[in-house]
């Protein structure tokens, strides 16, 4: 028996046990049936008694590709999981080596770089038009899951790892290159060492939101936030046996059979989620959140499949050009491009565009990448205003643009001229008064009868507006109606006495009075105590969470919230006064299936981030408390950290002061994009903040994290927020930021 | 005693004794009088106290609690509910004053009676600025300055100004402005300024201060009084809060580096017998009815004192009420006479009213004769700016005498440890005499006849505030 014929059979053995691994027992027919033809051609050809080994390996080899190809059309979300998991699947450095020409790695070939997870490579690729050879280099980006290399950490990157994504990013735009991203990962690795994992995926994702070159990811394995991290992307490819998901089938099983530590969700309980999470790709496709779908070969590509890498080659310079075509102004020649591109015949490498941007064609690109995010997962969230309310609503924008923008934009500026003007005819009027009246001043200095003045003043009562002193709070928790003591959980530590419940939930604020440990408190009890009583004006609010992806159980676990909140979503969106500065407020509420984020939530953030910006009011997001993406909508919710990133990014630049306030707890996705983005970000005392809680902590890394891990005051201390406040001190010092801190084009400016 | 109405709903009341030492034998002392069961609590350290002791013999071990700490409201409740209480008497310190004390006894589900003002009055007399701008619409006069908390820096200069030209007007020599923090408390943020220069920068350190200790940056501005005598007004009321009387006045001024009173005496001033340079009498009878007037218009409900400052050109200031009963009722009531008898027990008045009697007389059938005076003898050492003593009492008697008091829980001539965790105070007593020189003879006979002895545990003898007391007894009531 020849070599050839030896590599050929440990070929079948490795697909064999590719087959076995993936449908993990099911299927055992076909797995039982190759097994024994491949044992049987073995002996033979060991043997000798093989004529025609090579002919009859070809029928082997033919039986197994049949097989594949029959077993490939049964494929369960679950067994996709499993493949992009397996080892033999390929991976970023396959992709470098047979996808593009020629390339450099940028750090991350072994295990003493700054995380080997993350790959940064720079990468050309040659294309000829006629005679003429065109080299095009290319910043690569991705998670390299490494053939089970421990260093390289199964492609989970670690927050400095995402920093150095984002540096790279900046190193491409810097040089005007375009971005390819290869996202390899079941997840980002959530520690909280600086710069902290939410913290630099919000970073990233806020600058991917504004990054002025072509982007082009291609998702094999999405798992929610390390996925986003280098996800925003112009174009969206996803290979045909990836998945991409808000959270991997485990831990949406262990959220749904409520597990509790140490203890495993059974296999049904995991399949069960992974197939009603929506995580394939012709989901993803139908949903909007990716662009194209590249065919894999049968049961996924392996490093061998060298025509799929051809054809990735063809679809991932195919997508960039495209992004490069679509920034170009005229719309004739942009669509006959386009159209010549999308044809499938075409031979990509045969073709040239420049990938390099004028600045108009920067501006361009930006802009379309953020309308592309912010036009989906509408459909997600059921919107039950009256159609007469929408159309109003949107008539009334448009109208109303030209009116915005000359009153502040041209009447403003022109007012302020006006008021010096006034102020210093003002001041001439006031000196010519005081010249006038100088005389009957100094006689009535010299009448009798002066000193009283100085004692009534002094000794008689003097008007006070905020005489009010006795009632102190707008709103008390309804708690204080109860007759009970609570245990502050700090009197082990700094022997707090017990607390009457009258007190605390009323006068104290929830606040312990020895130690100033922040009890949780209602959301109205913020609306109510922060803002001026009676300014509240909720909008929107008949944008209702829902069920989209029909996850089994959840209309009635929706409805039950609904019920309990009292609200149609765990998002309150309303515009609010403070000392007659007027705001836009966005709450998350905890109290709403844990103030978990889906695409009703997502939807009125922003809407009230692009209310804002049109009012040229400040924005505060604050966050009573988030559990993080509501897992149940799958990518619906996991789209919602980008999207309403764009949105935060639009206002900003638009001049605007963006600020978050963080209470409870706030945790995972929404504090890694869009809350975790702002530049102004606050917490109340006693609140938790970070990207995964110390029980997914355990599950995903197996190390116990210290206590306190997620206070506050650790995320002050590592630059995540820049302040702590006092529950009671909040109204005071929003007021005070309000009027030091914003944008330019706010309308107190 | 004038208790002439149904005994017998008072009898169906058990008071708790939420305090300790020589306040909680006068509480119990009263509740037998009145012939109301109690209750009293105590800690490890106060084991052995006079407190402990008396409710030992007169109630047994059952009416005896031990608990944690007097601060602990928590564990009062729980006691409170163990001995089915139905009032609390606070005495004087721990809850005394605290509003939310008395509100929670008041509200919790199984209600019981504080004894003492209603909470709400506690609150509103218990804020300072309150209180002045309260007398300041009854127009009861107040220290000059400000009656709300100043925010603006050149409102501050504006008033700060103004009071220094109102002192020089006054012929102040040395004219001299308050600067306080209005959150604070217990003398915590107040400075002086004599110099209208330097008043911007002191301004914005309290400013500081106040804002960083209790988070609001208000101050107050007061003209500060250094030539003063420190005069209260006993006031009585019942729940009706109708009618209140007054028993008295008293004057505190001889008081110790730390401005804690160390000798009281009613009446406030004896205009008949030492010569004032202004008119005591009037100044006496003003401050009476001023804080009648606003114990009236507060619907005060319980007994009180109305502290007062008055100056030396005869101008009386309303400083504060102290909403509680005080350590010196004792001098007052010894004075006084309900429809010509003695042996008035303003601590038995106040439970009795605080329990809902009406108070059954009115200001035209109480009579005051003589002059007393209150000691109060401390463990301490008035040469070294009055620090508290700690150590072993071996010898602590004295001549007993119809016209002396002795208020203590310490034990006669039986050694005692002085617990370090509460004040010093060892005892009170209070001399009576027809006129001031008879009072102040008896004091001092009483003062020499006192034996009180004691080592400390590195064997250094007990020192007290005997001499301090014996010197300033000549002074008092001079001004």
């Amino acid at each position: 028996m020849d070599n050839s014929i030896e590599k050929r059979l440990h070929n079948l053995r490795e697909r064999l046990s590719y087959i076995t691994d993936v449908f993990a027992g099911k299927h055992s027919d076909s797995t039982v049936m190759l097994e024994e033809r491949l044992t049987f051609f073995a002996g033979r050809a060991m043997s000798g008694a093989s004529e025609n080994a090579y002919a009859e390996l070809a029928t082997v080899e033919d039986l197994f590709a049949h097989v594949e190809r029959r077993l490939d059309k049964t494929l369960s979300p679950m067994d996709k999981v499993r493949i992009v998991r397996h080892p033999q699947r390929f991976c970023l450095r396959d992709i470098l080596e047979n996808v593009y020409d020629n390339f450099t790695e940028v750090g991350g070939q072994d295990e003493h770089s700054l995380d080997p997870g993350m790959l940064i490579a720079r990468a050309v690729i040659t294309r000829s038009r006629g005679k003429k050879k065109y080299m095009q280099s290319i910043m690569v980006i991705g998670q390299e899951k490494g053939h089970g290399a421990e260093y390289r950490n199964g492609g989970s990157v670690k927050p400095w790892g995402n920093a150095k994504a984002l540096q790279y990013m900046n190193v491409a735009e810097t040089e005007g290159i375009p971005i390819h991203t290869y996202i390899f990962t079941p997840g980002s690795y959530p520690v909280e060492d600086y710069p902290g994992a939410a913290q630099q995926i919000a970073k990233n994702i806020y600058n991917m939101a504004g990054l002025s070159v072509p982007i082009v990811a291609v998702v094999s394995e999405g798992g929610s936030g390390g996925a986003e991290a280098i996800g925003l992307a112009d174009k969206r490819l996803m290979l045909s046996h990836g998945y991409y998901s808000v959270i991997s089938p485990e831990g949406a099983a262990a959220i749904e059979g409520r597990l509790k530590n140490g203890e495993r969700a059974s296999p049904e309980l995991i399949e069960h989620c992974a197939a009603h999470l929506k995580i394939q790709a012709e989901d993803n496709l139908r949903f909007g959140y990716v662009d194209k779908i590249i065919q894999e070969p049968p049961l996924g590509a392996r490093p061998w499949h060298f025509d799929f890498f051809r054809s990735l080659r063809q679809d991932v310079i195919r997508a960039t050009d495209e992004v490069v075509i679509s920034t170009r102004k005229m719309p004739v020649l942009r669509g006959l491009a386009l159209a010549r591109h999308r044809n499938p015949e075409t031979d990509i490498d045969g073709l040239y565009i420049r990938w390099g941007l004028s600045g108009a064609a920067k501006a361009r690109l930006v802009h379309r990448r953020q309308q592309k995010f912010l036009r989906l997962s509408r459909q997600a969230a059921r919107d039950r205003r009256p159609f007469l309310t929408k159309t109003a609503t949107t008539f009334l924008d448009w109208i109303s643009k030209p009116w915005v923008s000359f009153k502040y934009d041209f009447y403003h500026k022109h007012q302020r001229q006006i008021s010096t003007l006034m102020e210093e005819i003002n001041n001439e009027i006031d000196m010519i008064k005081y010249r006038l009246l100088s005389p009957w001043r100094k006689l009535r200095c010299r009448l009798p009868g002066r000193q009283d003045d100085k004692a009534q003043e002094l000794t008689t009562l003097s008007t006070w507006e905020e005489s009010g002193r006795s009632r102190k709070w707008n709103y008390l928790s309804p708690r204080y109606k109860i007759d009970r003591t609570l245990t502050c959980p700090n009197s082990e530590s700094y022997g707090c006495l017990d607390l009457w419940g009258p007190d605390l939930f009323a006068e104290f604020a929830g606040v312990c009075s020895h130690c100033g440990y922040h009890f949780p408190m209602e959301p109205e009890w913020y609306v109510h105590n922060v803002f001026d009583a009676g300014s509240i004006i909720e909008f929107n609010s008949e944008i209702e969470a829902g069920n989209p992806l029909d996850f089994p159980d959840f209309s009635d676990k929706i409805t039950a919230a609904k019920e309990k909140a009292r609200a149609k979503s765990g998002c309150m969106t309303f515009e609010a006064r403070i000392d007659n500065i007027k705001m836009v407020v966005a709450m998350l509420m905890g109290t709403f299936r844990g103030g978990s984020v889906g695409a009703a939530e997502g939807y009125k953030f922003v809407e009230a981030a692009a209310r804002a910006a049109k009012k040229r009011y400040p924005f505060l997001a604050y966050v009573h408390g988030t559990a993080g993406i509501r897992i149940q909508e799958g990518t619906h919710g996991v789209i919602q950290m980008p999207r309403c990133t764009v949105a935060v990014r639009r206002y900003i630049e638009a001049g605007g002061l963006y600020m978050v306030l963080y209470d409870t707890n706030s945790f995972a996705g929404p504090v890694a994009s869009f809350l975790g983005c702002s530049p102004y970000q606050f917490a109340v005392r006693s609140s938790n903040i970070g990207f995964a809680g110390p029980g997914v902590i355990k599950e995903t890394t197996g190390m116990d994290i210290p206590p306190k891990y997620h206070r506050s005051y650790r995320a002050l201390s590592r630059g995540h927020i820049q302040g702590i406040w006092d529950r009671r001190q909040i109204r005071p010092n929003i007021k005070q930021a309000l009027l030091t801190i914003g944008g330019r084009n706010l309308y107190y400016r | 005693m004038s208790t002439t109405q149904s005994d017998d709903t008072l009898r169906k009341h058990k008071i708790l004794v939420a305090n300790r030492g020589e306040i909680a034998i006068r509480i119990m002392r009263a509740c037998k009088k009145l012939g109301i069961p109690y209750t009293a609590v105590y800690t490890a350290e106060d084991a052995a106290s006079g407190h402990v002791r008396l409710a030992r013999a007169e109630g047994g071990e059952k009416s005896l609690f031990r608990v944690s700490s007097y601060h602990d409201a928590n564990e009062l409740m729980c006691v409170a509910d163990d001995a089915s209480c139905t009032a609390v008497h606070p005495g004087y310190g721990f809850f005394a004053e605290d509003f939310r004390f008395a509100r929670r006894v008041a509200k919790r589900d199984r209600k019981m009676i504080f004894i003492g003002p209603s909470w709400k009055i506690i609150r509103e007399l218990g804020d300072k600025i309150n209180t002045k701008r309260l007398a300041r619409s009854l127009e009861v006069p107040t220290v000059p300055g400000s009656d709300r908390p100043i925010y603006d820096e050149m409102e501050a200069e504006r008033i700060a100004k103004t009071i220094f030209e109102f002192q020089q007007q006054q012929g102040i020599r040395h004219p001299l402005v308050l600067v306080k923090a209005s959150a604070g408390g217990g003398g915590m943020g107040i400075e002086e300024v004599y110099d209208p220069d330097q008043f911007r920068s002191v301004y914005r350190r309290v400013r500081n201060y106040a804002l960083r200790q209790f988070k609001d940056e208000g101050v107050l501005i007061e003209q500060r009084i250094m030539d003063f005598n420190h005069l209260e007004v006993q006031i009585v009321s019942d729940r009706t809060g109708k009618n209140p009387v007054h028993f008295g006045t008293r004057n505190c001024s001889i008081q110790s580096t730390g401005l804690q009173k160390r000798i009281e005496v009613a009446p406030g001033f004896t205009p008949e017998v030492i010569n004032y340079s202004f008119d005591a009498q009037k100044v006496l009878d003003d401050i009476v009815a001023y804080s009648l007037k606003m114990a009236r218009s507060v619907g005060y409900d319980n007994v009180g004192t109305w502290e007062w400052i008055v100056t030396r050109q005869g101008a009386p200031y309303l400083m504060e009420v102290n909403t509680r009963i005080q350590v010196e009722n004792g001098v007052s009531a010894r004075i006084a006479k309900i429809r010509g008898q003695d042996g008035v027990d303003l601590i038995a008045e106040q439970i009795r009213t605080g329990l809902g009697e009406h108070l059954g007389y009115t200001q035209d059938d109480i009579s005051f004769e003589g002059v007393s005076i209150e000691y109060r003898l401390i463990a301490e050492d008035p040469e070294n700016n009055f620090t508290p003593w700690v150590g072993q009492i071996e010898c602590f008697e004295w001549e007993k005498a119809p016209w002396l008091t002795m208020l203590t829980h310490v034990p006669e001539r039986l050694p005692y440890e002085i617990p370090t965790e509460f004040d010093p105070n060892l005892a009170l007593a209070i001399v009576y005499g027809k006129d001031i020189r008879q009072t102040r003879e008896r004091g001092i006979a009483f003062l020499d006849s006192l034996c009180l002895t004691g080592k400390d545990n590195r064997g250094n003898g007990l020192k007290s505030n005997e001499a301090f007391l014996k010197a300033n007894t000549e002074r008092i009531l001079h001004f």
